[in-house]
């Protein structure tokens, strides 16, 4: 019945908006693309049919449409991409080890052997496989935008001389690159450096979380090969059936969960409590209001990892903190504030409350720092036409200053959270992710105050678990990825992005 | 006006970094060696020395301080990055070596130095067999011997009530602190109640992969199941055992801790952070009518010593070590690992050395050196005598590091509350714990035997 | 406000009015005095440790954290022994990373500040045909967690052989940079559109525009990047030490250096004074760098963020 009913009211609600939302775009996404690739075929033929000799020859040899029109240095350059090309793909060893190895990540590695049968050499490496398999597929995919690009300007050239016009000359390309073409010059080694730091290592990662690289499974086994186990260890995460055990499954949904209730409190109690701070510096009549300010915001100033360590230290269980609470009766036994030490027994609550609070010391300052200079500029004649109405002050505040700091900062409340997800520092030096949870659980080392991203360090750095680290990473992703996206399209700034300026 | 001074500070701060970032990259081929970081100088000195008597080998000595944890860490992930020389404890040998990460010693002087010097015991955990070989080679050159025993504070304990738990017992209870407390959770430190052997005779039913056999462990004597009684009684008194605390150097510094149960290593820090102390044997237990009930194989009555692992840091060859460097780096490691180097080592900066006989050199070269340092001496040697090398056999198996969980469930044993640690819930986990030891892996679910085996040979059959 | 609306008939209720403030000023001069004590107190503690030389009866220094909050003696002993004495056998260690950080921090400031710059210009100043590919592949590749791919880089970096070489974190610190465009690019979109069209009008080349109008006017944006660029190497504690190696003291930078004299396996806890006095020692430049261009962060900041 209820069901029935709910098909009826086929109100418009925003989350299926979204989701039809993304239906059409990814729809939109393969029509775009399908006509992309048909049009680039058409013009390629197009190209070929149509081009001069030098053109022709220019899709064997690079640069043989340039050197036909005279461009010597630019026909010069083509060739000698290409020739460094093929130079890398034949005297590479790695690269040429690259379409067997990269389809089972390697043979059974064992060492070069010496004239007494002893391994001299280490064996072949699956991780160097990979990634020299990523690299020859990278390097690939730019020589032929390079093969395109030398069709192309030879096309051009053609085109130049059949419409009575000279071919471009070397001078005359290197001046475009400053005028019309100023941003092929700006973004290339930007783009270089991107593609070989931020996007082949990120693609790197993403494909060990389809594969068995867990070091401690391979020491256990005593093998230093791995090889593709498809979607395995995503399942894991759900099900508990793969490699990577049941005892993922149990340690993710806790962490998630925990990393959620993190977000959501730190950014709201540094939120707020930052708005507060700033009116109440703020607060007509306090004097030294530069003073009041930078004695706040000096915690933002010092490095995180100076003032949280302090901070540890402050709390430690035989430190000064303490002693003072004992001193004062207001305890009287020390409390493990960070519930460091396997002598911790007093569970995960007393350590988080302590995370937040601390979270909120070096927070706090931010937002004030932020929401200072918009309470500034809150129009005077908006309080000034509440006073002549006889609003209250609470009213006021309630009515006209918080939701214009609202509305003016939601941004920063969207990147904050995203930020407090993906909140490193606070939970690495404070509590190392702890306390351990005892259950009887090891081998993933979530502690109780694990962040997905806590985590995520301690599977891949210390742990040596690429592959469940991967698969960690990527939910992490999906997550901040989902929330962007439902946010930041339906911020004004994506929407109006042109008409802003 | 102003952008000058700060464009000078930038660029002169830039030429000062580069000047030290170019200093690290001396002239001259270099034989890198890490040791531990507090003998760094020491060692740097002995291997100057030794390139300085030896011209023919033109090479440079680079040694570093790196503690074995990092070492054993960096040559995992990527053992080109480590050292041609690097110092480890020994039951990483296995693991190295299966990670092709480590080459054997082939310098017959040093093969031959490292037989004479050592005893029995480190000489049946020093080789490894390759993969893909079937002979076992030599890889480790012992140089530290490493035991736990009992350091003391003076101002809470006497000497005398130092060589007994129940004495540390009492001396707590008289300064309301606990009575001792150990560095950390894992198995190595946990050894002291799991090898603990009787005093009259030194005997224990233990048996730990006996002659390498992989599978003939047992952990299920009588005396076993008291000793989990025992420590567990200990570590829920109020003065008793305290468990690992965050940072066990203040809580000594606090007066919280009478005593603690570590190793050479935890010298500097213990004598920085108490007055006046002692070091003595790990003390001995006295078992009561509770610990032996429903037990045959021991009494009430029966005094037992907390043991140790008696273990030895070793020298070993890196893999990556280039080939022509490999003939300079043995004779290196044969000097550096020689008596008389050892010996020095311990007068400078506390090393006690590994060589066989060591207990009888201390004790005549007792005027060179340091009342601490001579207690040091005696009371690692003596324990020494007491407890056993971690053995393994291949990296899988191995009580310490790479079995799973086997020292985790151990801990947890331990933990239990009084009521939850009856009879039948000790013997199954030590079982599992055996278990674990010969397999790699805990019991598999269902797999457990419905009646405990009463030896090993019954357990292998099952 | 209040005041000056007031009317003289309201005398009564303009007094009780003025109490009313007054006591709430009072309020909230307490609020703020109990607030920055809180602030402070944890600063104040870690440059009091810094200054700390006390001694046991048997002569040992102790250098470990201690219950009291005020040192009992005061000394400089910490930052003479932080100048002078060896980390694990490494002489000089202190002074070393320092100059590493140095030598890190400016070169990072450099390219990164020339990198980001010129991202955002384009994206924000020039329309082409893959502008808006470029911001969404930027952006998603942002979201992806930076420790994911950290250890990909160090195998990267490892087989160009630049692991163990402060070149390498160099490279790995500003590589990426070029995609963090979007604070400085919220700045350039404010700079009308009007001005390049003229110029272009005018026969001014897209190198012009950006090197003599765009630029000058972008004064706070650059010191605002080049700070930031400047100051991440003095904080990044885990990226440094997985490029450089545990085992390499002696390239490591400060803040690497630092976490590790009282952390993690090489730790010492005998050494927390001198942990305070390197931390007192680093704290100084950054903060007062801080203060000093504290105007233009909340610019930088509020660019990229504060957007309806």
């Amino acid at each position: 019945m209820a069901e029935a009913v709910a098909k009826k009211e086929k109100k418009p609600n925003p989350v299926g908006r979204f989701f039809k939302n993304i239906g059409l775009a990814i729809k939109n996404f393969f029509v775009n693309l399908g006509v992309g690739i048909k049009d680039r075929f058409v013009d390629f033929g197009k190209r070929f049919v149509d081009g001069s000799i030098g053109t022709k020859m220019s899709h064997f040899v690079l640069g043989a449409g340039n050197f036909y029109h005279h461009q010597w240095i630019k026909g010069f350059l083509y060739l000698a991409l290409e020739v460094l090309f093929i130079l890398f793909m034949v005297l590479c060893p790695e690269v040429n080890g690259t379409p067997y190895g990269w389809r089972s990540l390697g043979p059974e590695g064992i060492g070069l052997k010496g004239h007494d049968g002893t391994a001299t050499k280490p064996g072949s490496d699956p991780v160097l496989m990979l990634l020299f398999g990523l690299v020859t597929i990278i390097a690939i995919i730019a020589f032929i935008l390079l093969w395109l690009s030398s069709i192309k300007s030879s096309y051009k050239a053609d085109l130049d001389v059949r419409e009575g016009r000279k071919p471009t000359t070397f001078k005359q390309d290197l001046a475009a690159l400053f005028d019309n073409k100023f941003h092929v010059l700006m973004l290339t080694p930007t783009c270089i450096a991107a593609v070989a730091f931020t996007i082949l290592p990120t693609i790197f990662m993403i494909s060990l979380a389809f594969t068995s690289y867990n070091q401690v499974d391979m020491n256990a086994l005593g093998t230093k090969q791995f090889t593709w186990v498809g979607f395995e260890n995503f399942g894991a995460v759900f099900t508990g059936v793969g490699s990577l055990g049941t005892e993922i499954k149990a340690r993710f949904f806790p962490v998630l969960g925990w990393t959620f209730i993190w977000a959501v409190l730190a950014t709201f109690t540094c939120y707020f409590g930052g708005i507060l701070l700033a009116l109440l510096i703020n607060k007509k009549g306090i004097k030294l209001k530069k003073v009041w300010r930078t004695i706040f915001i000096l915690t933002i100033a010092i490095p995180q990892f100076i003032s949280l360590l302090t901070m540890r230290n402050l709390l430690d269980v035989n430190g000064p903190l303490n002693k003072i609470l004992m001193d004062m009766h207001i305890i009287n036994k020390e409390i493990n504030f960070l519930g460091l030490g396997s002598d911790y027994k007093g569970g995960e609550f007393i350590p988080k409350l302590m995370i937040i609070i601390i979270n909120m010391w070096i927070g706090i300052p931010y937002t004030m720092l932020m929401t200072s200079g918009i309470l500034m500029n809150i129009p005077a004649d908006l309080y000034e036409a509440a006073t002549v109405d006889g609003a209250s002050k609470t009213k006021m505040f309630f009515k006209i200053t918080l939701p214009y700091v609202i509305f003016v900062t939601t941004p920063y409340l969207i990147s904050s959270f995203i930020g407090n997800i993906n909140s490193f520092n606070t939970i690495f030096l404070l509590t190392g992710g702890g306390p351990t949870i005892t259950d009887g659980l090891t081998t993933y080392k979530a502690g109780g105050t694990d962040l997905l991203v806590t985590w995520l360090y301690k599977l891949t750095i210390s742990e040596q678990m690429y592959n469940a680290g991967a698969v960690i990473g990527i939910f992490t992703f999906l997550i901040t990825a989902t929330i962007t996206l439902i946010t930041y399209r339906n911020s004004k700034a994506y929407k109006e992005e042109d008409t802003f300026q | 006006m102003k952008r000058k001074p700060f464009s000078i500070a930038i660029l002169g701060s830039l030429l000062l970094g580069c000047a030290f970032a170019l200093s690290g990259c001396n002239k001259g081929p270099a034989i890198t060696v890490w040791v531990g970081g507090e003998s760094a100088k020491f060692y740097q000195q002995a291997a100057n020395k030794f390139f300085k008597d030896h011209p023919e080998y033109k090479y440079r000595a680079v040694v570093k301080g790196v503690d074995t944890g990092t070492v054993a860490g960096t040559i995992t992930t990527d053992a080109s990055a480590a050292a041609d020389i690097y110092t480890v404890a020994h039951d990483n040998i296995a693991k190295l070596v299966d990670a092709e990460a480590a080459y054997p010693i082939e310098n017959q002087g040093l093969i031959d130095q490292v037989v004479a010097d050592n005893p029995q015991g480190f000489k049946d955990v020093i080789y490894a067999t390759p993969k893909g070989e079937t002979e076992k080679k030599l890889y480790g050159v012992p140089y530290i011997s490493q035991s736990l025993f009992l350091y003391y504070n003076k101002k809470f304990v006497s000497d005398e009530q130092a060589k007994t738990f129940e004495g540390l017992q009492q001396a707590a209870k008289a300064a309301d602190n606990k009575a001792f407390t150990i560095v950390g959770d894992d198995g190595y430190n946990f050894s002291f109640t799991m090898l603990a052997r009787k005093e009259s005779d030194k005997s224990s039913t233990l048996k730990l992969y006996p002659n390498g056999e992989r599978h003939d462990n047992w952990l299920q004597g009588d005396d076993e199941i008291a000793f989990v009684r025992w420590a567990n009684e200990m570590f829920a008194d109020p003065n008793g055992g305290e468990w690992p605390p965050a940072n066990w150097i203040t809580e000594v510094q606090n007066g919280k801790v009478c005593a603690l149960i570590g190793g050479a290593w935890h010298f500097n820090s213990f004598a920085a952070s108490c007055d006046d102390f002692g070091i003595a044997k790990i003390p001995t237990f006295t078992l009561t009518a509770d610990h032996v009930q429903g037990l045959t194989g021991v009494s009430a009555g029966d005094v037992y010593r907390g043991g140790t692992f008696a273990d030895c840091k070793v020298f070993m060859m890196n893999m990556y070590c280039a080939e022509e460097k490999r003939e300079a780096a043995q004779e290196l490691m044969k000097y550096l690992s020689s008596k008389e180097v050892q010996k020095e080592s311990f007068l400078e900066v506390n090393n006690v050395p590994a060589f066989a006989g060591v207990d009888s050199w201390i004790a005549e070269a007792k005027d060179q050196m340091t009342e601490y340092q001579y207690m040091l001496g005696v009371a690692q040697t003596s324990m020494s005598a007491y407890g056993i090398a971690q053995p393994f056999v291949k990296s899988l198996y191995n009580t310490y590091f790479y079995s799973k969980n086997g020292p985790q469930k151990y801990v947890n044993l331990i933990k239990l509350s009084k009521a939850e640690c009856t009879l039948d819930a000790i013997r199954e986990a030590l079982f599992r714990i055996e278990y674990t030891w010969g397999w790699g892996e805990d019991v598999p679910e269902g797999k457990l035997p419905a009646t405990l085996p009463a030896s090993t040979a019954e357990r292998i059959e099952a | 406000m209040s005041s000056s609306i007031a009317a003289p008939n309201k005398k009564k209720k303009y007094r009780s009015q003025k109490a009313a403030m007054r006591t709430s000023k009072i309020v909230s001069y307490i609020l703020l005095v109990i607030l920055s004590a809180i602030w402070i107190m944890p600063i104040l503690w870690i440059v009091l440790q810094s200054f700390r030389e006390e001694f046991r009866a048997s002569g040992a220094y102790v250098g470990t954290v201690t219950t009291s909050f005020f040192p009992t003696h005061f000394g400089v002993k910490a930052y003479a022994d932080l100048f002078t004495s060896d980390f694990n056998g490494l002489e000089y260690a202190f002074p070393r990373w320092i100059a590493n950080t140095l030598l890190v921090s400016v070169c990072c400031c450099i390219i990164s500040t020339f990198l980001v710059l010129s991202v955002a210009y384009c994206m924000s100043k020039l329309r082409f045909k893959l502008r808006k590919a470029f911001m969404n592949i930027s952006m998603i590749i942002g979201l992806f967690p930076g420790f994911m791919s950290m250890i990909a880089i160090y195998f990267l970096l490892k087989s160009i052989g630049l692991t163990q070489n402060l070149f390498g974190l160099i490279l790995a610190y500003s590589a990426g940079a070029g995609l963090g465009f979007q604070v400085s690019k919220g700045f350039f979109d404010v700079i009308p559109t009007s001005l390049v069209e003229s110029a272009k009008l005018d026969g001014c080349t897209n190198f012009k525009i950006f090197w003599k109008i765009i630029l000058p006017l972008s004064k706070p944006i650059i010191i605002y990047t080049a700070l930031m660029s400047f100051t991440g190497p003095w904080m990044d504690f885990i990226f440094a030490q997985v490029i450089l190696g545990n085992a390499n003291p002696e390239l490591w930078t400060v803040s690497v250096g630092l976490y590790n004299m009282i952390f993690g396996p090489q730790a010492d806890l005998n050494l927390f004074t001198r942990f305070a006095a390197g931390c007192v020692i680093v704290a100084i430049p950054i903060v007062s760098l801080f203060m000093f261009m504290q105007k233009y962060y909340v610019e930088g900041v509020t660019a990229g963020a504060v957007k309806g």
